[in-house]
C-alpha cells in the first residue's frame, strides 16, 4: 500500500522539474481562484478569458526580443495586457459601447496578433509552448518569478479587499464614498493580468485562465459566503494542479491541459452533486416550514 | 418642522440633459438641513437625473448644484432591484460597511464599530439577521440592511430612490420613524415617492417635477387635492410623462 502510494504521489517529485512544477502550481493557486470568485461575483467571467488573449502578443513581441526568456515575455505580456485594458475602457467610454464588446473586438485582434508574432519569429513548437504552457521549462527564474508575482497578488487583494467586494455589490456606494474608487477597478484588472501572465509558463496563455474560473465557478456550489468562496476555489485549484501534474507524469499527458480538465471534472461533479444549486440539491429540496423571524 | 440653518444643498438655474436630450430645466432648491423634501414625478420626469446631478454622477448643462456635505457623508440608496441580491454578503457586512468614512476603505473594523453596527441593527430590528446572507432576506428585511449601511455612514444628505417599494407596513413604519430622526438630527433628505399615503406622513416639501419643470408645493395642498387616493396614478412600465 505504502509502496503504490509512493510510486504514485511522492516519487515523481524526486525530479527537480516536477518539484518546480508543483511549488509554481501551488502559488498559482493561492492567487488565482479569488481573483476568479471576484470575476465571477462581478458577472465578468469572460473577461478573464479575453485578458489572456490580451496578453499574447506582448508575450509574443517578449520571445521575439529575448527568445525563450520567461521575465522578459511576461513584462511584454503585462504592458500589452495592460494597454488592452486600458483601451478597450476608453472605447467603451468613448463611443458608450459597453467594455464587454470592445473587450471581446480587442481580444481577437490580440490573439490573431500574438500568433502571427510567434509563427514569424519562431516554430509550431514554440507556438504550442506559448499557447499551452509546459512544466518542463519551468527554471528557479520562472518559478521565483511566479512565487514573487503570487505573493505580490494575495498581498494586494488583502489590502484591497473590502473595497473590491464593496465595487461588486454596489459601485454607486464606493463612487460615492471615496475618490479613489476608480482606482479598485484598474487594481484589480491589473492583478488580474499579472495572474496570467505568472500562469502562462505552467498552462499557456490560454489555460491560465482555466485555474482561475474554474475553481470559483465550482466553489459557487459550495458556498454561500465569500471566505468560503474563496477557501474551496484556493482547495479546488491546490487539488487540480497537483493532481493534474501527477497524472500528466504518469500517463505522459500535457501538463496544463490536465490540470484543467482535472479542474473541469471538479466543476462538473459540483455542478451535480454541491451543496447548493446542483442537480442533486435541486433534486433533494423540500419546502422548509415558516420560519418565526420575530421570536425572542 | 424645517430649521432656518443654512442650506447644505442649493439647486441654481439646473439645466440637466440625457444623451443630448433637455430632461429637466431652471430648476431651483434650497433643500434645508432637517427637512424632508419628497420628489415626485411621472415616470420619465427627471427624478432620477435629478437625483444623478446632486449626487455629482451627471454633469449639468448650465447652473449649478451648491452641495456643502463632503462627498462621503451623502448616501444615494437606489432602487432595491439595481443591486446584486445574490451577492454573498451577511447583513452586518453590509452594514458595517457603513463605517468606511471614518476610517478609510483599507483598514479593519475595531470593536467601537461594531458595537455601533450592533446597536444600529436593534434599532432597525434586524439584529436576528445579522449573519443572514442578503439573498436569503425579504424586500423589507434588505431595505432595513441598506438603511442600517447609511446610518452607520452618519450621512447628513440622504437619497432615496422609493425606498418603500417591495417593503411590508411594519418596515415602513420603521423606516419612517428613522427617517424622520435622521432628519431630527439635521440630516438633509430627498425622497422619491409615489405614494401619497407616504408622501402625507413624510414629506415637509414636496418638488414635482413635471414637463421638463420643477414647482415647489406644499405637501398639505398635495395631499388635500389628491385627497382620498392613496397612489399617484402613474404606471410603473410606461415612459409617459405627464403633460409634455
Amino acid at each position: 500500500m505504502w509502496e503504490l502510494l509512493n510510486t504514485w504521489l511522492i516519487s515523481p517529485f524526486d525530479y527537480g522539474f516536477m518539484r518546480r512544477a508543483v511549488v509554481g502550481g501551488l502559488a498559482l493557486s493561492l492567487a488565482a481562484p479569488p481573483l476568479g470568485v471576484f470575476l465571477v461575483l462581478r458577472g465578468m467571467s469572460l473577461i478573464g478569458d479575453a485578458m489572456a488573449h490580451a496578453i499574447l502578443p506582448g508575450v509574443a513581441l517578449g520571445f521575439l526580443l529575448a527568445g525563450f526568456s520567461l521575465p522578459i515575455m511576461s513584462i511584454g505580456g503585462v504592458l500589452f495586457g495592460l494597454m488592452v485594458a486600458l483601451l478597450a475602457g476608453a472605447v467603451s467610454k468613448m463611443g458608450g459601447q459597453r467594455e464587454d464588446a470592445a473587450m471581446a473586438s480587442f481580444f481577437i485582434i490580440s490573439l490573431a496578433a500574438g500568433v502571427m508574432l510567434i509563427s514569424i519569429g519562431g516554430s509550431s513548437v514554440d507556438l504550442t509552448h506559448v499557447l499551452f504552457g509546459s512544466i518542463l521549462a519551468i527554471n528557479s527564474t520562472a518559478l521565483l518569478l511566479i512565487a514573487g508575482i503570487s505573493t505580490l497578488i494575495v498581498l494586494t487583494l488583502a489590502v484591497v479587499f473590502r473595497a473590491l467586494v464593496v465595487e461588486c455589490l454596489d459601485p454607486l456606494f464606493l463612487r460615492g464614498q471615496s475618490r479613489r474608487s476608480g482606482w479598485v477597478h484598474s487594481v484589480f484588472l491589473g492583478l488580474l493580468v499579472l495572474n496570467l501572465t505568472a500562469g502562462f509558463q505552467t498552462l499557456g496563455t490560454l489555460m491560465a485562465v482555466g485555474l482561475m474560473m474554474l475553481p470559483a465557478t465550482s466553489a459557487r456550489f459550495w458556498s454561500k459566503r465569500l471566505e468560503g468562496l474563496i477557501g474551496i476555489a484556493i482547495v479546488l485549484a491546490m487539488v487540480a494542479s497537483t493532481g493534474g501534474l501527477l497524472l500528466s507524469f504518469h500517463l505522459d499527458i500535457p501538463s496544463g491541459p490536465s490540470i484543467i480538465l482535472l479542474a473541469g471534472f471538479g466543476y462538473l461533479f459540483s455542478a451535480l452533486f454541491g451543496r447548493y444549486h446542483s442537480l442533486a440539491a435541486k433534486l433533494r429540496r423540500k419546502t422548509t416550514p415558516l420560519e418565526v423571524e420575530h421570536g425572542a | 418642522m424645517s430649521q432656518r440653518s443654512l442650506s447644505r444643498l442649493q439647486l441654481h438655474n439646473l439645466h440637466l440633459a440625457q444623451a443630448r436630450r433637455t430632461v429637466l430645466e431652471h430648476i431651483e432648491g434650497d433643500f434645508k438641513p432637517g427637512a424632508i423634501t419628497a420628489l415626485i414625478g411621472a415616470n420619465g420626469a427627471g427624478k432620477s437625473t435629478l437625483i444623478q446631478a446632486i449626487m455629482g454622477e451627471l454633469r449639468p448643462i448650465s447652473g449649478e448644484v451648491v452641495c456643502t456635505v463632503p462627498k462621503e457623508r451623502r448616501a444615494w440608496l437606489p432602487q432595491q432591484l439595481a443591486l446584486d441580491l445574490t451577492f454573498p454578503m451577511s447583513v452586518e457586512e453590509l452594514v458595517m460597511t457603513g463605517s468606511w468614512p471614518s476610517h478609510g476603505a483599507l483598514s479593519g473594523y475595531c470593536a467601537a464599530h461594531y458595537r455601533k453596527g450592533r446597536e444600529i441593527m436593534a434599532r432597525l430590528g434586524i439584529s436576528h439577521l445579522a449573519h443572514r446572507p442578503l439573498g436569503e432576506l425579504s424586500g423589507g428585511q434588505r431595505q432595513r440592511a441598506l438603511f442600517g449601511r447609511t446610518l452607520m455612514q452618519e450621512a447628513e444628505l440622504l437619497l432615496l430612490d422609493e425606498p418603500f417599494a417591495n417593503v411590508d407596513s411594519e418596515t415602513v413604519d420603521v423606516l419612517v420613524r428613522i427617517l424622520r430622526q435622521m432628519a431630527d438630527d439635521g440630516a438633509t433628505i430627498i425622497v422619491v415617492l409615489h405614494d401619497m399615503d407616504h408622501l402625507r406622513r413624510l414629506a415637509d416639501e414636496v418638488l414635482m417635477l413635471n414637463g421638463g419643470h420643477g414647482r415647489w408645493v406644499a405637501p398639505s395642498a398635495l395631499t388635500h387635492q389628491h385627497a382620498p387616493a392613496q397612489v399617484v396614478p402613474f404606471s410603473l412600465g410606461g415612459r409617459h410623462v405627464g403633460t409634455a
